[in-house]
């Protein structure tokens, strides 16, 4: 079973202490990925929700660097410690809350003084609310008052981390739904941004179960929507949703430090009694404010939005610098320890190493693209993602107007289309929309069609696009345009001929069109492409849906209810058949057999199966379908079904079913009996293909002798995947397994500065790069080992001493425990 | 691994607005022939060079300027063919003067008449050396051998073909046999001897003056009357013309019909053997048959692969031909008397010149170039380049798009008086839903007046009408106020309407022809 297409922009990611590993969430594992390659090195699984915050501990001396600890939060209420390195989970702490966002204020602090016994390390989780009997004794008012307490959300607790245990009575706050919580980089504070008011807390200095808070309320009269404090100085900024920063200098002079209490009137910004000397506000952000950032030195303030735009203030002056393009919202932006070196998390399912001060963008760690928001009127009938059976991959429509090529297999972007060449906007109103892609069966062609919506009427447009691939590339590259294929009439279907250059497209303007490509014409001129080479039309229905046989002797196109045959060389009727209740979605003919299914949507779905040899239905559900996918020779296929609301199924096993919405099934064709069946969540807008596993790549699978196996993959409406067996028990799960992914950390990196231009120096360089893959193994004693060889191979002196040190240092604490 | 990072890199892009691609047509395909062939450029095409009248030859000097003779009336001039102007004339001809034919060297040229005389000219003194009589009719054809300076072979309306020795001006022999007149010829470029005529009685006779006196050593027939003939540049074959035909024929292989090419719709009235050269003189120049008509076009026929591979049209019929050797020059004498003279540009040879580098003299700090010296150097071949990142060019209205500001970069590309801009912006202000705003915010009367002239001009184009026509009912309706307010706005709304209505007009011709061609269609589908 292979799993992937996960969100990395749901938590912040994190960077190790090197600045060489990146830990990002995805879904329930944390990715750690190698920040000089972009590729993935390994994965922290054992969460068994989707996880929510990732902390680094931070190195406290230089030679800690190496070390490659981290806490992880998750929503199935768990926080656990990690060893990244090998990468094993050292301690678990459950405190049956889901967590939303964790901050551990004792980690950034200064190291308290070396005489004192180490102090217990506390963190702070934004949890969702206790569940219903807990909350129960506590409300004393009515029914009403009751039900209102049970919808609300969040609360800041306090979790001794040293002993795990959460601290009893240590509730900081509740807020009507789980918040982010921010930390200051010293450390200090702690806040929330609440609707229209921050909230901030002091964390104490010694921190302790009953420590007390001081604590202040910054009032807005706009919600806002990210917070930032100042590394050094007690600033904080916040961003609302009018795209304004508010930046209050000196906060809680008056509760935090007892500082002089300024006039009131030369308080200038600062809302009536709220506790800071002076509130300043930018503006250059037309849409809100998603992420607010001060860089380590504190002058500079990073501010992100919907723009796609960095914008970077000069916190003294105001000036601006922008890094522009983006092409997606930016969601955060994290700093490594290495000064030259930070992230922004997009939109897109991409993070963005950045080159720091230029601000050049190095790498993209590029996930699966993540479903857009699509006008509903233009939702195309048939799910919108495509695959290429034989090669594993996936093509996805973005909202940037690219055709993403993702491998399933390998859970990483294969290339990138750029469909309609038009800059990132950010409207609020979807006006491009690609809104069909098909490919063909050997993955060598690629059809796209694009629609811009009229403005009250006029200048609508829509335009199909055929692209092709050489044998070898792997981009494809633009053959023909073909604007306004069916006049102003939408495209509602396409299919490429399984054989020969041929592709059909249907539209609701009641025709299809069948188009060649002309290969010796092809090879002759350069510049010659697809041409129009029949038209069809039945009754002046609108055409819905088309599907070629597995030959390609047969078209079938659905004019609304009925489904109609057709001979794609000469153009001609061959036959009519069906009769279905609501108009057809899809049609596909499944594998090489005389059976063709087809499924409609709408009050009355039906999901049927017709007999070509009879041109009669063979039988039929009511189904509400949201893919159909068939086998290419057995005359097995596929459905993923949406399941009514209405069922009495989650009652019987409301545990298990948790929100499942939809169901594969597996039907025989003769067989109106399912021959399987798995639920499913979030299949609103899937996709299922049966994906072909190529024997010669992967390794294990050649010792069984089996031809190619067949896997049935699932994507469901979040663009999560998953490839399993759909014949296969349990046990046969085992045979497919990841293929090799994880690269090699050091091996990969690209050469830079010195070893560029003189090569590598051997022993030096090498010595330095393998230190932090074997971290803290206790080797008995080092002293005997790094200082032998040749003085003029030691490394320097101060290097060394560390080591030492640290070596006496470390055998002398296992001796004492 | 590099090829892999630079994948994963996505520099940020920006794209300029662009206007949507035109439709190419399959033909409208340049090739790289009919490239070469279009190459030819006249030095002044509006006003083509015109002489007296219809020019019946025309002939290049084999020797090195290529200078070439034209004969019209009773004149033959004589032009440069580096210039393209007209250098001399000799006019001693007492009726039209026919067939100029240089000698081998460039330096006689000799020329036949209607009276039946034949004149061989000195060309530097422009005297005329010889008179040739014997023919009783006019003559058509006078060709020199291709090396051989001593001969001459004639034809004309006797029918007979006279072999000549020009010192003595006597006829060696009389070639009889073309029972018609006898209008072209061309000598055999493998041998001196050997020479080919055509004539009105359809046949087409290969003589040799050494082996018979009387009859031809060959003949074919090529099925019309023969207008010209020429030897391909093998010596093997000969391409005849005549009708509306020009055809190959292999005459070693005994006078076979190799191919016939019909192409022409009308008489094709003159041949000659084009070359095709490749770019850069690598790969060597290919032979073509040029052939020009009186239906007006000149084709290019490449007669190894049998295949037209250019056409040319000219707006009169035309009646000669004639191709430099060194293939720089290519001329055309029509019947109304244009010589449509064209020249390709040839570069020079550069490695003549480099010989002449001039020794420099070391540059001393005393001089102020040596503070700029190497300064203007070029990069040598096998220099590694770094290329500095090339810029997007951004136009105004990509600027101010850029900036949103939508009506000023409106009103920008409405001022670069480029359709197709303008279109590509309002496409973009309508996916921007901003296009109606931009109309509502125009203010100005120069703005408006802006607008509504472009509406005017291409509301009614089909290329822009799907989006033209509905923006311009909205644009009416939105600011029918200023309109009314201002003369100069009024004068656009009258044309506006006055194209509209034009457009209606035409819509309605079109349906009347629509309704006359459907029934026939369907009554044609039926069958």
């Amino acid at each position: 079973m292979i799993t992937g297409g996960k969100s990395f922009v749901t938590a912040p990611p994190a960077f190790s202490n090197d600045a060489k590993k990146l830990l990002i969430c995805t879904g329930n594992t944390v990715s750690i990925f190698s920040t000089s390659t972009a590729l993935q090195i390994t994965e922290l699984e054992g969460h068994t929700a989707a996880l929510t915050s990732v902390i680094v501990v931070p190195a406290t001396t230089p030679a800690g660097k190496i070390l490659c600890y981290c806490w992880t939060a998750s929503l199935d209420g768990t926080i656990r410690y990690w060893d990244f390195s090998v990468p094993e989970s050292i301690k678990t702490i459950d405190i049956r809350f889901p967590i939303h966002s964790m901050v551990i204020p004792g980690l950034l602090g200064k190291p308290s003084g070396s005489n004192k016994k180490p102090l217990d390390l506390f963190a702070y989780v934004s949890a969702e609310a206790a569940n219903k009997q807990k909350k129960e004794p506590t409300v004393s008012d009515g029914q009403v008052k009751k039900k209102q307490r049970n919808a609300l959300g969040g609360q800041i607790l306090k979790c001794n981390l040293t002993e795990s245990h959460l601290v009893a009575g240590a509730t900081l706050a509740e807020t009507p739904k789980p918040e982010f919580i921010t930390i200051s980089p010293s450390g200090e504070y702690i806040g929330i941004q609440e609707k229209r008011k921050l909230r901030i807390w002091e964390v104490p200095g010694k921190d302790s179960e009953r420590a007390s808070y001081r604590k202040i309320r910054l009032h807005h009269t706009k919600s806002f929507t990210a917070l930032a404090f100042h590394p050094t100085e007690r600033i904080v900024a916040a961003g609302d949703t009018t795209g304004r920063i508010l930046i209050w200098r000196g906060f809680g002079n008056r509760t935090f430090s007892a500082g002089v209490v300024m006039d009131e009137d030369e308080r200038p910004g600062v809302r009536e009694d709220d506790d800071a000397d002076s509130c300043t506000t930018w503006h250059w952000h037309s849409a809100e404010v998603k992420v607010l950032f001060f860089s380590a030195d504190g002058a500079y303030l990073y501010s992100g939005g919907r723009e796609g735009v960095l914008v970077v203030w000069q916190l003294d002056t105001g000036k601006k610098k922008f890094l522009p393009r983006i092409g997606s919202t930016v969601f955060y932006l994290t700093s490594s320890p290495d000064p030259s070196l930070s992230s922004i998390s997009c939109a897109d399912n991409r993070v963005h190493l950045l080159q720091m001060p230029s601000m050049e963008i190095m790498k993209s760690i590029s996930g699966i693209k993540l479903p857009g928001s699509v006008p509903e009127l233009m939702k195309g009938p048939c799910s919108n993602l495509v695959f290429d059976n034989a090669a594993g991959l996936i093509a996805i429509p973005s909202e940037s107007y690219c055709i993403q090529v993702f491998s399933l297999f390998d859970d990483r972007e294969i290339t990138e289309v750029q469909v309609c060449e038009r800059n990132h906007q950010p409207g609020d109103e979807v006006t491009v929309v690609l809104n069909l892609v098909s490919l063909s069966l050997d993955g060598s062609l690629m059809s796209t069609v694009e629609t811009r919506l009229s403005e009250e009427g006029i200048g609508g447009l829509v335009s199909l696009k055929f692209w092709a691939r050489a044998s070898q590339s792997k981009d494809f590259s633009l053959s023909t345009i073909v604007y306004e294929p069916h006049r102003d009439a939408g495209v509602s279907g396409f299919a490429f001929h399984p054989t020969r250059r041929m592709a059909v497209s249907s539209s609701t303007g009641g025709e299809f069109k069948i188009w060649v490509s002309d290969y010796k014409i092809q090879q002759r001129y350069q510049n010659t492409g697809w041409t129009c080479h029949a038209v069809g039309s039945y009754k002046k229905k609108p055409m819905t849906a088309v599907a070629f046989s597995f030959d390609g002797s047969v078209l079938a196109v659905a004019a609304a209810m009925v489904i109609t045959l057709w001979d794609p060389e000469k153009n001609v009727l061959v036959a009519v058949i069906g009769e279905s209740l609501e108009p057809i979605v899809s049609l596909s003919f499944i594998g090489k057999s005389e059976y063709l299914v087809s499924a409609s949507r709408g009050s009355s779905p039906q999901l049927s199966v017709w007999s070509m040899s009879k041109l009669s239905a063979s039988w039929s559900y009511k189904l509400h379908t949201e893919a159909v996918a068939c086998t290419s020779d057995d005359s097995s296929f596929a459905v993923l079904a949406l399941l009514p609301k209405s069922t009495k199924l989650e009652d019987s096993s409301e545990s298990i079913l948790h929100d499942v919405d939809g169901s594969i099934l597996i039907f025989n064709v003769g067989d109106p009996v399912p021959v399987a069946t798995w639920f499913v969540r979030k299949a609103k807008g899937g996709g299922l293909a049966f994906i072909h596993m190529n024997p010669g790549l992967s390794a294990n699978d050649t010792s069984d002798g089996k031809p190619a196996e067949v896997l049935l993959a699932y994507i469901n409406g979040d663009h999560e995947y998953v490839l399993f067996h759909p014949h296969g028990e349990q046990a046969s799960k085992h045979a497919v397994t990841h293929r090799e992914r994880h690269t090699e950390l050091e091996d990969s990196a690209g050469r830079y500065g010195y070893a560029s231009i003189y090569g590598e120096l051997p022993e030096y360089k090498l010595k330095e790069d393998e230190t932090p893959k074997a971290p803290l193994v206790p080797s008995g004693r080092p002293w005997e080992t790094i200082f032998s060889g040749s003085s003029h191979n030691l490394p320097p002196l101060p290097k060394l001493c560390s080591v030492f040190l640290e070596s006496l240092l470390e055998r002398r604490t296992t001796v004492v425990e | 691994m590099a090829e892999e990072s630079d994948q994963q890199t996505t520099m940020p892009k920006s794209f300029p607005v662009k206007p949507k691609l035109k439709p190419t047509s399959r033909k409208s395909t340049t090739t790289p022939e009919s490239k070469y062939w279009r190459s030819f450029k006249s030095p002044d095409p509006q006003n083509p060079k015109t002489l007296i009248s219809s020019i019946t030859s025309l002939s290049f000097s084999p020797a090195a300027p290529h200078d070439f003779a034209a004969t019209h009336s009773a004149t033959v001039s004589i032009f440069s063919a580096a210039t393209l102007e007209h250098k001399s004339t000799l006019s001693a001809f007492t009726d039209t003067a026919t067939s100029a034919s240089y000698r081998s060297d460039g330096r006689l040229l000799a020329a036949g008449s209607y009276s039946g005389k034949i004149q061989v000219f000195d060309l530097k003194t422009r005297s005329i050396l010889r008179h040739l009589r014997s023919h009783t009719r006019p003559v058509h054809f006078v060709k020199y051998p291709l090396a051989d300076k001593l001969h001459l072979y004639s034809g004309g309306d006797d029918s007979i073909v006279k072999y000549w020795d020009v010192a003595t001006e006597t006829v060696v022999s009389d070639l009889i046999g073309h029972k018609d007149y006898v209008r072209c010829g061309d000598g055999c470029p493998a041998s001196d001897d050997m020479f080919v005529t055509g004539s009105y009685d359809h046949g087409i006779r290969v003589w040799d003056v050494r082996v018979s006196r009387t009859s031809s050593v060959m003949e074919v027939n090529h099925g019309k009357p023969v207008e010209d003939v020429i030897y391909l540049p093998s010596g093997g074959l000969i391409a005849t013309a005549g009708g509306n035909t020009v055809k190959i024929w292999d005459v070693i292989g005994g006078g076979r019909l190799v191919h016939s090419m019909e192409s022409h719709n009308k008489t094709v009235t003159s041949i000659c053997v084009g070359k095709v050269g490749r770019e850069g003189g690598e790969g060597g120049e290919e032979n073509r048959v040029l052939s020009v008509s009186l239906d007006g076009y000149m084709k290019v026929f490449d007669y190894s692969r049998f295949k037209i591979t250019h056409s040319m049209r000219f707006p009169t019929a035309l009646l000669s031909i004639a191709f430099s050797p060194d293939s720089s020059t290519r001329v055309i004498g029509s019947s109304n008397g244009v010589l449509y003279a064209g020249k390709r540009s040839v570069k020079e040879n550069v490695g003549s010149e480099v010989a002449e580098e001039t020794k420099k003299q070391a540059l001393r700090p005393s001089y102020f170039r040596y503070f700029h010296r190497s300064q203007n150097e070029k990069p040598s071949e096998g220099d590694y380049l770094v290329m500095r990142k090339k810029k997007v060019k951004l136009t105004g209205h990509d600027k101010l798009l850029k900036k949103f500001r939508h009506k000023e970069a409106l009103v920008s590309a409405l001022r670069g008086k480029n359709p197709e801009n303008v279109v590509a912006v309002m496409e973009e202000l309508v996916a921007r839903k901003k296009l109606l705003k931009c109309v509502q915010n125009l203010e100005t009367e120069e703005e408006l007046g802006l607008l509504l002239g472009f509406l005017q001009r291409y509301t009614t184009v089909p290329r822009y009408a799907g989006l033209l026509i509905g923006f311009s009912k909205k644009v009416v309706e939105m600011r029918a106020e200023d309109f009314s307010a201002s003369e100069a706005l009024r004068v656009h709304i009258r044309n506006l309407k006055r194209a509209v209505e034009e457009e209606v007009r035409i819509q309605q011709s079109l349906q009347e022809i629509q309704g006359i061609i459907s029934p026939l269609l369907r009554i044609a589908g039926r069958r």
